[in-house]
């Protein structure tokens, strides 16, 4: 057997705190009764979070950069597929690439693998261990630079490097 | 009509015009793949559009929270069963159309 040590982070477990309250606020209009059952249901939140996921180090500054990319690229997304689903010859021609993954294990590949599905043209098929390998509708495009740059966002917003990765420090952390 | 209302309205619509689109992308493209590029893009700024449209409208900001946090949590769901039907089609051997 090995003994799992745990280390509580409490600036993780207050950002979950306020993060659940806010939900529960959000979820209920705020109504003050709702709170009877809003308090236990927010504390066991933060206790099954807090045993599922081990906290997170976010750069605030650098999520907030990354959200209008993100928002504008998607907006693309969507206008880029739905021309391509009216163009009477159907303007497709796909392939699947590997893309070579320098970001650190765990939340940050899962984060980028969902974004790369959302940005245009592109789709995450398969996550390996230093690899992402992607569905891209138009392979006449090139995609290396946006998906660098995606890696690049992600890789500022988790406080990681993508030369060595190591595990962040518990400060500012979610 | 007050500008919000046309606002909504113009938003609404264009919401409709992707999930439209969404839809026309799944009947129409050749495999797994492609349709499910048409159905996370699409819907997701089709949904985007409408939540934005019916945000203008919302009463409190409780109301406001409580649309974005629908949007988000599709996003966050449509991504991720995008990636595992994704994912799971190319284990069990389906080739990528190509051209």
């Amino acid at each position: 057997m090995t003994s799992v040590k745990i280390k509580i982070c409490w600036s993780s477990i207050i950002s979950r705190l306020g993060l659940f309250a806010l939900i529960w606020w959000i979820l209920t209009d705020g109504a003050a009764p709702s709170w009877w059952i809003g308090v236990p249901a927010v504390l066991l939140a933060v206790i099954t979070s807090a045993a599922l996921i081990p906290p997170v180090s976010l750069v605030w500054y650098e999520f907030l950069r990354f959200v209008p990319f993100f928002l504008v690229r998607s907006l693309t997304g969507g206008v880029d597929v739905a021309w391509r689903a009216f163009h009477p010859g159907m303007a497709i021609a796909p392939d699947l690439i590997t893309y070579p993954l320098r970001l650190p294990p765990g939340l940050p590949r899962v984060f980028m693998a969902n974004t790369v599905s959302l940005l245009p043209g592109t789709l995450s098929v398969e996550l390996g261990s230093n690899f992402l390998q992607v569905h891209v509708l138009d392979a006449r495009k090139e995609f290396l630079p946006e998906l660098e740059k995606v890696e690049q966002g992600v890789a500022r917003i988790f406080g990681a490097s993508l030369k060595d990765s190591k595990g962040g420090e518990c400060n500012a952390a979610i | 009509m007050q500008l919000t209302d046309f606002l909504t309205l113009l938003l609404l619509l264009a919401g409709a015009g992707f999930f439209l689109a969404g839809t026309v992308g799944l009947l129409r493209f050749p495999d797994v793949y492609t349709r499910l590029h048409a159905l996370t893009k699409a819907d997701n700024v089709g949904l985007g559009l409408v939540v934005a449209g019916l945000v203008l409208q919302a009463e409190s900001w409780a109301a406001m929270g409580k649309l974005l946090l629908i949007w988000l949590l599709v996003l966050l769901a449509s991504a991720s069963v995008a990636h595992l039907v994704a994912r799971t089609a190319l284990q069990k051997g389906i080739r990528p159309w190509k051209r």
